[in-house]
């Protein structure tokens, strides 16, 4: 208790300087908090999607068309379970600089391959069986605020219609969600037959086949066979995961991960250099004081480690706070950016980890004036000035 | 008034001098300064790279023609009607009673990133020899240009350096057909050296797209001619085309991502820099405490408490600069030049190189001298308001 009593009081004595050291850890973990949340919510596409889930593209490019009737020839591969197909429709809800992240896609194989998706069985009944349907994903209609029943237009930037129609009239049929991936929320999935009938070009033409396969083992052979299939065709194709599909698409926009440690450490390294110091130089306040701690009997490991104790206090506490804020400010940032939603969250690995380097932090901050503090001899502490 | 002057120096160049006696608690400060600089520094180096390589590749005197509500080259589609409709416009140079006029096509393949061994999305544009033409500032920097009729690209330099397989004289597999790299090119480092280029025949009937292109670039007799030119496009049904200037179009797609770019940067070096503010003032609220008998005795003296207040505030302004400097000269040697790459509003990687500019550097330094004020004037405040007989007597 007593140790305890005087940690308090070394770190209250001059209330302003314990201040300042907490705002500067704070802001370091907050940054830490922050960013990481963003890049983990940046990835979470690449470690949510489903393990048995694969993709195949055209070999040239993911732009490029592949031939509807692959899907059936995908079909017949061993170890294939459900395939279903997608084209990227850039569509555009009114405004052309906002897009929609709008799919046509086939219904029924579609909820095959996605079985996380949750939509209302009448719902889901009126997306299977009406021409014109749209199923949008639970975060997007809120954004628009549409509701089932709705008849909405969307134009799209690549796609016109035979009959000339500079819009496409949609009927909201479900809205629906999908806890295992959250950032599905956010797309809009028009049917594709709809899609086929009324465009100009790109008629019988998909984007990519996706499928999953009976069992994860089989990945590796099920994509080699895949592109066999294909190999020396029209459209020759590329098979893989859709988590590594999915890391390579985010890779595109630049590394992330590289720019978010950077800055992290940049501001770790900064609070290193003002909170070690002052440490040292308040220990250093302190010498008269820990001579004469060590003239009524305190060992040098006690002094050790209560200066230990003070650092580590300091930089826990600034830690926590700064954490705790970053994870309130996420929460926040995350519900108003569309396509991150609730994959922006702190989570308990990113907490875990500051509250490690916060412990490191403590400890590397109080090494040197606790050390010198162990080894100062009681006659030359009592005599400096 | 002389005698203030002079005073201010007096005690702010005595304070300068009287920094290395709190030397780690100093260092400390210009460290963390320079961080919060360097951060800055670097983001918006950044952005303004990006901005650059794509608003310096846009001429005045050239028009760019896409779909009505495409926005970007790779959303565009221009039928052959309408690439023979506009050709016969009015404001376009002619040449041997040849328009200056370029139907392009765009697509996308794949390339390998040298750094992330990841595939991404590269432009092969086709195009006539007269749009290589319409690219005032393109010269070849080894090989030769493609021969039309052959599958037989160049590449720009941005793609030889980032992307696995690019060099002059490999050939590269699109599909059923085998191209052959016969040249390398360079644009000044805009957006264009992230490009291939083949013959726009070829092109069109490797991937299948006869008669069918995504743009037009035309050469305008001079800048003016442009609204001749649109108002031909405008009253012709059959072109639902949107023309404007090559240097409109690409200021325009600068602007989404470079703007985000220089957006992130700001609030996260000013969250830093609240961090270096609380390093700044401890130092200065300590130098005050080491300096409160010195302090005492000026005033004892005859020196007033605004030469006292100056001399404090003078100490942490030249930490701030310190820290500043450094930052700058840091985030200089380390990010000038650097290459990196993203996604553009065409859904193709745009290669860059960041840009540090005076400019930038002074904003930069702002940031650090507002740290410096901010973190300086509490504790000047302290110094000056410091009552002379306590502190002769505390000792």
């Amino acid at each position: 208790m007593n140790q305890a009593l005087l940690v308090a009081k070394n770190l209250s004595r001059r209330k302003l300087r314990t201040l300042l050291m907490l705002v500067a850890i704070f802001i370091a973990f907050f940054l830490y908090g922050a960013l990481e949340c963003f890049d983990h919510a940046f990835h979470a596409s690449e470690t949510a999607a489903a393990a048995d889930r694969l993709v195949t593209v055209n070999r040239i490019n993911f732009t490029m068309p592949l031939p509807i009737n692959y899907a059936d020839r995908v079909r017949q591969v061993a170890g294939v379970k459900d395939v279903t197909y997608q084209s990227w429709f850039g569509g555009y809800y009114q405004d052309p600089k906002v897009p929609l992240f709008m799919f046509a896609v086939e219904p029924a194989s579609y909820l095959a391959v996605y079985p996380a998706i949750q939509m209302a069985p009448e719902q889901r009944k009126a997306w299977l069986s009406n021409h014109t349907a749209l199923a949008v994903g639970k975060k997007t209609a809120a954004q628009y605020n549409w509701k089932v029943g709705d008849r909405i237009p969307i134009k799209s930037n690549i796609y016109s219609r035979k009959d000339g129609a500079a819009a496409w009239e949609f009927d909201i049929a479900a809205i629906f969600s999908d806890p295992d991936e959250t950032a599905r929320e956010n797309l809009v999935l028009m049917r594709f037959d709809n899609f086929n009938e009324a465009v100009t070009f790109g008629r019988d033409q998909v984007n990519m086949l996706v499928f999953s396969t009976s069992s994860n083992k089989l990945n590796d052979s099920v994509a080699k066979a895949v592109d066999a299939l294909f190999a020396n065709s029209e459209a020759e194709t590329t098979t893989d995961t859709a988590a590594a599909f999915n890391r390579a698409f985010a890779a595109q926009l630049g590394n992330i991960a590289l720019i978010v440690t950077l800055v992290v450490a940049t501001a770790f390294a900064a609070i290193l250099m003002i909170v070690g110091n002052t440490l040292v130089m308040s220990v250093r306040e302190r010498t008269r004081e820990i001579g004469v701690l060590k003239t009524l009997g305190f060992r040098g490991s006690t002094i050790l480690s209560q200066i230990l104790a003070e650092s580590l206090l300091l930089a826990i506490l600034g830690a926590l706070l700064g954490l705790l804020v970053a994870a309130g400010a996420v929460a926040v940032v995350g519900r108003n950016i569309a396509g991150f939603g609730d994959t922006m969250r702190m989570t308990s690995g990113i907490f875990v980890g500051g509250l490690g380097w916060a412990v490191l932090l403590g400890l590397v901050t109080g090494a040197i004036p606790a050390w010198s503090a162990m080894r100062l001899q009681i006659a030359v502490a009592l005599g400096r000035k | 008034m002389s005698t203030l002057v002079s005073q201010v120096t007096a005690i702010a160049a005595m304070n300068i001098k009287s920094i290395p006696q709190r030397l780690w608690m100093s260092l400390s400060t210009v460290v963390a300064i320079a961080l919060v600089v360097a951060v800055l520094l670097a983001f918006l180096a950044m952005g303004n790279g990006f901005r650059q390589a794509q608003a310096s590749a846009g001429a005045a005197d050239i028009a760019i023609l896409l779909r009505d509500g495409a926005q970007t080259e790779i959303n565009s589609a221009v039928t052959r009607e309408q690439a023979d409709l506009v050709e016969e416009g009015p404001g376009i140079a002619r040449e041997d009673g040849r328009a200056l006029v370029s139907a392009e096509l765009y697509v996308i393949v794949d390339g390998v990133s040298r750094s992330s061994h990841l595939r991404a999305n590269l432009p092969l544009r086709g195009l006539p020899l007269a749009g290589v033409d319409l690219r005032h500032n393109v010269r070849i920097a080894s090989g030769r240009m493609f021969r039309p009729g052959t599958a037989e690209i160049v590449v720009g330099r941005s793609v030889t350096r980032e992307f696995e397989g690019f060099d002059l004289g490999k050939t590269l597999r699109l599909g059923q057909s085998v191209w052959t790299i016969v040249g390398v090119f360079e644009d000044g480092g805009t957006v264009r050296e992230s490009e291939l280029w083949g013959d726009v025949g070829v092109v069109q009937s490797v991937f299948k797209r006869q008669n069918f292109f995504q743009t037009i670039r035309v050469r305008l007799q001079s800048a003016a001619s442009l609204p001749a030119l649109k108002a031909y496009v405008d009253n012709d049904p059959r072109l639902k085309l949107v023309v404007e200037t090559e240097a409109e179009y690409f200021a325009e797609q600068a602007k989404q991502s470079g703007d985000l770019i220089q957006k992130l940067g700001w609030p996260l070096a000013i969250i830093m820099a609240i961090g270096a503010l609380a390093g700044a003032l401890n130092t200065m609220y300590s130098s005050v405490a080491s300096r409160s008998t010195e302090i005492a005795t000026l005033r004892a003296i005859g020196f007033g408490r605004i030469p006292t207040f100056a001399g404090t505030l003078a100490e942490a302004l030249a930490l701030a600069a310190l820290g500043g400097v450094v930052g700058v000269i840091a985030a200089t040697l380390l990010f000038q030049g650097y290459t990196a790459s993203t996604l553009s509003a065409n859904f193709t990687q745009v290669v860059f190189t960041f840009k540090v500019t005076p400019a930038l550097c002074v904003s930069a330094l702002v940031l650090a001298l507002v740290v410096g004020v901010i973190g300086g004037i509490f504790p000047a405040l302290r110094a000056a308001r410091q009552p002379i007989v306590g502190m002769l007597g505390e000792q």
